[in-house]
């Protein structure tokens, strides 16, 4: 198993502002340690993440994408997480019909209080990440 | 005859509208082409065989506000069902003429099969046996070996909905499991084959977007993000990671929407599978919503709308 | 040194790899069942049999290139103060396009009169062009669409072309057309094809009457402008397109192109790519509004430029070889021959069918008569 501390992969997080964004913001102050590969994109709600946002991420260099909104029913917006729901469950079953690894994808829903389950998916979500290796080692250089 | 009737057909329902929409003979003896009619005098233009391979109705959302007559075969008709659920037709304003279908050809396999020879003439026996003449000979070709591979699995060779029915109904003799075997045999590739695969067929796209164009269920067509500079999802490069974001774009916006009518792959210069993600998505679809589009109108495509409890999406551990 | 050469069947394949040494190859390539022009080596696999889907085109005019770079810096003294630095390139590589048909080599012709033949010359293309050797194969038979002999071409016809080569049994006979095309005759593998010229020279007129004519005999389509700018006309020809660019991406003669400028912090390029009159975009203005907002209008500009505009600029020549991958690929069929034919004019009527010369039949023996 490689060390989560060799070298930073890319990874890119979209988090809704009003859970996990804070829940990520949580951890911070609580100064939970936690590995730095992340990119955090905030987004108004994760019903705001077209599945597109993903594949140009993981197409364009990310090594690994994860999404997180409200828990179902906690929606800001009521159902903008039921509509991602739908929409993410689809793209990761279609990753692996393209030769993407679905493990390079994460998404789940954590609230702003929960620092602890924020530190927890990052960990262990970056190391799933730092096993599979870099995504585009041996691909055309990206622009 | 068919055609006959399909002439008379449309002949007792030309009054009614503003233009008619079938087939007739193309440039060469291998190709049928769309016409547009608007004279009763075009009526005997018309053709109905094999190769009427077009799905007219993709011509039907920018004809919204017209009276129009259209001829569907079965898997024409589930676009209509489709256009319905989604609101982009007046069903009001299209007379639809169907006619019950045995399959049609694919253009590429028979020139396939007569090694790209230019076609002097075709004819189409009863029992789907087609004999093609060439400089270099005559040749017997079986409608089942050289039909699009839709053809090979039709559900619905009856269209779904119609005003008029040409010809008797026709129910399916394939198996609905046949429907997605290709893409459950992909799947048993490894991910490096899978990849390997996409990046060399979409490594040929040269972004002309007629698979988009000839797509009925693309309606954004002049907006599309493909294109625009602002929302800038893709720049002008010919590269291959642009190639496959637009596939995405392609595949994602018709995610559960796709009425696997094939005009994608058809209308393809480059011979690339445009419709095999689209179909993956559906099989998705069918399995996570028991959904399947253009069957029945009062539908709704999956990824517009939602249940609060999910029974069929597990969460995901790490 | 000999005149023409000749390459046995069996060595075309090695023939190629010596030209590969010092150039790129380009040659029409079997993938699935589609064939493109796209660089030789060892895991290609040549097909001559049939015209490739696409033109060779994108040797000389890419799909997409960076014209130049450029980096914005900050002034070291004054950090509001930027200066940019452009870095362009415009030293080519060698390359060679083996088995292009001579209408993709004339088609070069209609490029060069834009890009070269001018007060301002196209660095970029006439960089390229200047590097690029077109050895061009004479079509043993027309396919399907193919009009090369109504717009001034044919199954042999040598313009554009750098070296002539013709299909004999055994092998390939090779024959220069111009100065640069000479040193072909210099790759290793290569025999003397003296004995082969009669039989080559023979094989060349073979084909040219099997192919159609669907204009007048004397190979110029006549327009009629009252027709040409009657819109009923055109959307009556046209409400079947798709307004897809199939046909202009397809086509060895169009050569418009869009420039774009891509950027990342300060740094970027400025892009040429491909476009064509059949895109909406193609004519969007700033403003929003669209001078050619329709299809048909698109249309009328497509076979406009080729059949009328063009030839007005430049002597009288059409902008259209004959190809006929527009209407081979058109994903509806539309047949741009045959609606130039109807605009012989000066009237269509538009409940006729076609006149008898220019129906579905490809063989015009009869017609040139
Ligand atoms: S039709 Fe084919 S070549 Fe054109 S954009 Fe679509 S996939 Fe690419
Ligand atoms: S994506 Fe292809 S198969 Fe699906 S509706 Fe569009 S054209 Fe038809
Ligand atoms: S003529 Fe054919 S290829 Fe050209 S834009 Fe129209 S539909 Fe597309
Ligand atoms: S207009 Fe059509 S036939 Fe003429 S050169 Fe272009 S692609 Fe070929
Ligand atoms: S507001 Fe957080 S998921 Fe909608």
């Amino acid at each position: 198993m490689s060390d989560v501390a060799a070298r930073e992969l890319r990874i890119v997080g979209f988090l809704c502002n009003w859970c996990s964004y804070g829940g990520a913001d949580t951890a911070g102050v609580s100064r939970f340690k936690q590995p730095t590969d992340l990119r955090i994109i905030r987004v108004p709600c994760s019903g705001r993440v077209d599945p597109l946002f993903i594949v140009k991420a993981l197409l364009n260099g990310a090594d690994g994408v994860l999404v997180s909104g409200c828990h179902p029913r906690d929606c800001h917006y009521t159902d903008g997480n039921f509509y991602a729901r739908r929409r993410l469950e689809m793209l990761k079953r279609l990753l692996p019909f393209l030769g993407i690894d679905e493990r390079r994808f994460h998404y789940t829903w954590i609230s702003a209080s929960e620092g602890g389950k924020w530190q927890q998916t990052v960990t262990d979500f970056t190391k799933r990440v730092h096993e599979l290796g870099p995504l585009h080692a041996k691909k055309e250089a990206t622009p | 005859m068919i055609s006959q009737r399909l002439r008379e057909a449309i002949a007792g329902v030309f009054s009614e509208v503003d233009v008619a929409l079938a087939y007739q003979q193309g440039f060469d003896k291998l190709h049928a082409t769309p016409c547009f009619m608007t004279m009763p005098e075009e009526i005997n233009k018309l053709i109905w065989n094999p190769l009427c391979v077009h799905n007219l109705t993709s011509y039907l959302p920018s004809l919204k506000k017209k009276k129009v007559a259209v001829v569907v075969k079965g898997c024409d008709s589930r676009t209509i069902v489709q256009f319905m659920q989604e609101g982009l037709i007046n069903r009001e304003n299209v007379v639809i003429i169907g006619i019950p279908c045995n399959g049609v050809i694919s253009v590429n396999k028979v020139l396939h099969e007569t090694n790209h020879e230019p076609i002097e003439d075709i004819t189409f026996g009863e029992n789907g046996e087609i004999t093609v003449k060439t400089l270099k000979g005559e040749k017997t070709l079986l409608l089942s070996d050289v039909c699009p591979d839709k053809c090979k699995t039709c559900q619905y060779p009856t269209p779904i909905v119609y005003d008029r029915l040409v010809g008797d109904p026709i129910t399916s003799d394939k198996s609905p499991d046949s429907v997605y075997a290709d893409i459950k045999e992909f799947e048993n590739k490894t991910l490096e084959e899978r990849l390997q695969y996409w990046e060399q067929e979409f490594d040929r796209c040269i972004r002309c977007y007629a698979c988009r164009n000839a797509c009925p269920m693309c309606i954004c067509q002049d907006s599309c993000i493909a294109e625009t500079r602002d929302p800038h999802w893709i720049s002008q490069r010919a590269t291959l990671s642009e190639k496959f974001m637009f596939h995405m774009i392609h595949a994602l916006h018709l995610a559960g929407r796709c009425v696997e009518c094939g005009e994608c792959e058809r209308a393809c210069p480059m011979g690339i599978p445009v419709n095999k993600l689209k179909r993956k998505i559906n099989l998705d679809m069918k399995e996570l919503f028991g959904y399947e589009p253009g069957i029945d109108p009062e539908d709704k495509p999956p990824l517009y709308t939602f249940k609060v409890d999910e029974v069929t999406i597990k969460e995901h551990k790490i | 040194m000999a005149d023409t050469g000749f390459v046995q069947k069996e060595k075309l394949n090695d023939f190629l790899n010596e030209l590969s040494k010092d150039a790129v190859v380009y040659a029409p390539c079997l993938e699935g069942d589609t064939v493109i022009f796209k660089a030789f080596d060892s895991g290609t696999t040549l097909c001559l049999d049939r015209p490739a889907n696409n033109p060779p085109k994108l040797v000389v005019f890419p799909q997409s290139e960076t014209l130049f770079s450029f980096k914005y810096k900050k002034d070291a003294e004054d950090p509001r103060k930027m200066s940019v630095e452009l870095e362009a390139n415009t030293d080519f590589p060698r390359a060679i396009i083996f088995g292009a048909r001579p209408c993709d080599a004339k088609g070069f012709r209609i490029y060069d009169s834009v890009y070269i033949d001018t007060n301002t010359p196209d660095p970029y293309y006439k960089g390229r062009r200047e590097k690029t050797m077109i050895a061009t194969l004479c079509c043993s038979a027309p396919s399907p669409g193919c009009f090369c002999v109504a717009v001034g071409g044919g199954p042999a016809h040598r313009e554009g072309s750098d070296v002539l080569i013709t299909q004999l049994e055994k092998g390939y006979f090779i024959e220069p057309v111009t100065e640069k095309g000479r040193a072909i005759l210099n790759v290793p593998r290569i025999e003397d094809g003296e004995q082969y010229a009669e039989e080559a020279h023979k094989r060349q007129l073979e084909s040219h009457d099997l192919v159609r004519n669907p204009f007048a005999e004397d190979g110029q389509p006549k327009i009629s402008r009252a027709l040409f700018d009657l819109d009923e006309f055109w959307e009556h020809v046209v409400s079947k397109c798709l307004s897809c660019g199939a046909c202009t991406y397809l086509c060895p003669t169009c050569y418009c192109f869009n420039i774009t400028d891509e950027q990342a912090l300060n740094n970027g390029e400025r892009i040429r790519s491909w476009d064509g009159c059949m895109f909406s975009h193609f004519t969007l203005e700033g403003s929003g509004h669209n001078p050619r907002p329709t299809k048909f209008k698109r249309f009328k500009n497509r076979v406009g430029h080729k059949f009328l505009y063009y030839p007005e600029k430049y002597n009288g020549v059409i902008a259209c070889c004959g190809c006929g991958r527009c209407i081979r690929h058109c994903p509806v069929s539309v047949d741009i021959s045959e609606i130039v034919s109807y605009l012989r004019g000066p009237r269509f009527e538009f409940t006729n069918e076609p006149p008898e010369s220019m129906g579905t039949d490809t063989n015009s023996q009869e017609q040139k008569q």
